[in-house]
């Protein structure tokens, strides 16, 4: 067949400027946006400095807190129960997750229960863990753990559910046996959702220490950011702020660059 | 040595419907010879793959018998090979790794693992590509690979579902010439699942055709012609068979 000569797709100048903005160039070019609002609002003294502090003031505060050591402390305090919730929750959340999928009596035993526990937000238990664990970092483990626990175990056993029946035909027409067929076709095939959900996971562990951090502990960033209410310091608080979205999100993107090395075989 | 003797007599299935069973399959008699190859042909919906699904040990009968050498059929067994439309290639393993997958069970050696594995591959002429994953193949070398991992199991009973449906038609043709080579070589009892009336005859010695559902046998042809076969070589034989069949499964147009 010939070549039907397609007709050429005009775009207008400023979509055609983004689309050459790849890589970092994007995100850079919204937070460069964002920026200069956040200057030109400040710096037209619409709102009081101490409500709405100024981007420089910010950076002061970062500085500040960088100097007196309490960041480094603070980033590593909750890191460190963000790391370990995570860990103890994925754990046991692909563990169940497995055998919800797999064995019939755990499934009737545990999933109603655990589907009715979904709903309850993390912030709610907070009271709860205080009053078991004490201030300390049993609460702060105890509450990320829970909430990361709940949505891996949830995809997990989604995944184990939307297995393609074929693969486990081929698998027992060539004669696996029902361990070799769990390990190397069962996990494999539900792994993507597994993953999913452990990148659900850890952008929940964040949300959910930061809910514990606030009421109930004495380090943490969650804590610095109380405390910097206590002063009124707001610009202590942006900067927090934006140093925790900024940790979610190269957290988030390592767990993605993880993940699909995982599952490489999944495309899209 | 006769291995690889299926027998099938007065086998019904039925499925649980929303109204009550539905049956997918009315009784049905088919024996298969050890080392014989059969097409089974049908309308869609006629059963025909619920028959396979039934002899691979993937459905419970609801009536009748189900033999393999005298022994009773009760669920999927590496004996009984079975070749998907859809490949069913395991994506996370490598295409050596598939054919691995199959020769686990026999627990061989490391070395003599891999050797098997290759040379499986090999005769499939997709050696060259052992180390690429499901995804990164086309439609027939995915389906390559699934002859090659199947028989690396050494059934004695091969079903094959449309296997070659989802192929154009350039890859089907050479798909034909690989499996009667490997058939021959093998010659493992094939039963031949397609809606192709064509391939049935160029690929078989026999030919059973089913009704409409709910289907049955209702005519079994016998094709004893050398092979490759080619429809206009063959043509005095074969286009009174495939002018009767295609009668057969369409019969309203005969009447229209």
């Amino acid at each position: 067949m010939a070549d039907v000569p397609q007709p050429r797709r005009v775009r207008p100048k400023l979509a055609m400027g983004l689309a050459g903005a790849t890589g970092l160039g994007r995100p850079l070019l919204s937070f460069g946006f964002i920026l200069t609002l956040w200057i030109a609002v400040t710096g037209a003294g619409l709102v009081p400095e101490q409500i709405f502090p100024s981007p420089l003031s910010v950076w002061q505060a970062t500085v500040e807190m960088a100097a007196n050591g309490t960041l480094a402390t603070d980033l590593a305090v909750s890191m460190r129960r963000a790391a370990i919730g995570f860990g103890i929750g994925s754990v046991l959340g692909v563990t169940l997750g497995l055998l919800t999928g797999r064995v019939a009596l755990v499934r009737a035993l545990l999933n109603p229960f655990l589907t009715l526990l979904r709903p309850i937000p993390a912030i709610a238990l907070v009271p709860v863990a205080i009053v078991w664990f004490g201030i300390g970092e049993g609460s702060k483990y105890f509450v990320v753990s829970y909430t990361v626990f709940l949505t891996v175990w949830f995809n997990t056993h989604h995944g184990m559910e939307y297995i393609p029946d074929i693969y486990l035909r081929a698998s027992r027409s060539l004669g696996a046996s029902r361990m070799r067929e769990f390990l190397t076709v069962v996990i494999p095939a539900a792994a993507p959702h597994i993953v999913a959900g452990l990148r659900l996971g850890v952008a929940l562990a964040f949300l959910s220490l930061v809910a514990a951090e606030l009421s109930g502990a004495s380090s943490g960033l969650g804590h610095r950011l109380q405390e910097a209410r206590q002063y009124i310091r707001t610009d202590r608080m942006f900067a927090l702020l934006i140093i925790l979205g900024a940790l979610g999100a190269t957290v988030d993107l390592i767990v993605q660059w993880v993940g699909r090395k995982l599952v490489h075989w999944q495309q899209g | 040595m006769s291995s690889g003797h299926v027998r099938v007599d007065h086998l019904s299935i039925t499925f649980a419907g929303k109204q009550g069973p539905v049956t997918a399959l009315a009784p049905t008699t088919l024996h298969l010879a050890p080392g014989s190859f059969t097409a089974l042909i049908g309308p869609s919906g006629c059963g025909k793959s619920t028959l396979m699904n039934a002899i691979a040990g993937f459905v419970q009968p609801a009536g009748g018998a189900m033999t393999l050498d005298n022994t009773e059929i009760t669920g999927p067994s590496p004996d009984v090979g079975v070749i998907f439309q859809q490949y069913a290639l395991f994506p996370w393993f490598t295409a050596l790794g598939n054919v691995k997958f199959a020769l686990k069970r026999l627990g061989l050696p490391r070395a003599e693992l891999h050797d098997r594995a290759m040379a499986a591959l090999e005769e499939v002429n997709l050696a060259q590509h052992a180390a690429k994953f499901p995804g990164q193949l086309s439609g027939g070398m995915k389906q390559r690979v699934a002859i090659a991992r199947t028989f690396a199991a050494g059934p004695k009973v091969l079903l094959m579902d449309e296997p070659f449906a989802a192929l154009d038609a350039q890859t089907r043709i050479v798909m034909h010439h690989l499996l009667t080579d490997i058939w021959q070589k093998h010659r493992a009892t094939v039963l031949f699942v397609t809606h192709d009336v064509d391939e049935a005859l160029l690929l078989a010695d026999r030919v059973c055709v089913m009704s409409q559902a709910p289907g049955r046998i209702i005519r079994d042809y016998a094709l004893d012609l050398p092979r490759p076969r080619s429809l206009r070589a063959q043509a005095d034989v074969l286009l009174p068979i495939r002018d009767e069949i295609i009668t057969l499964l369409h019969p309203t147009h005969a009447d229209a």
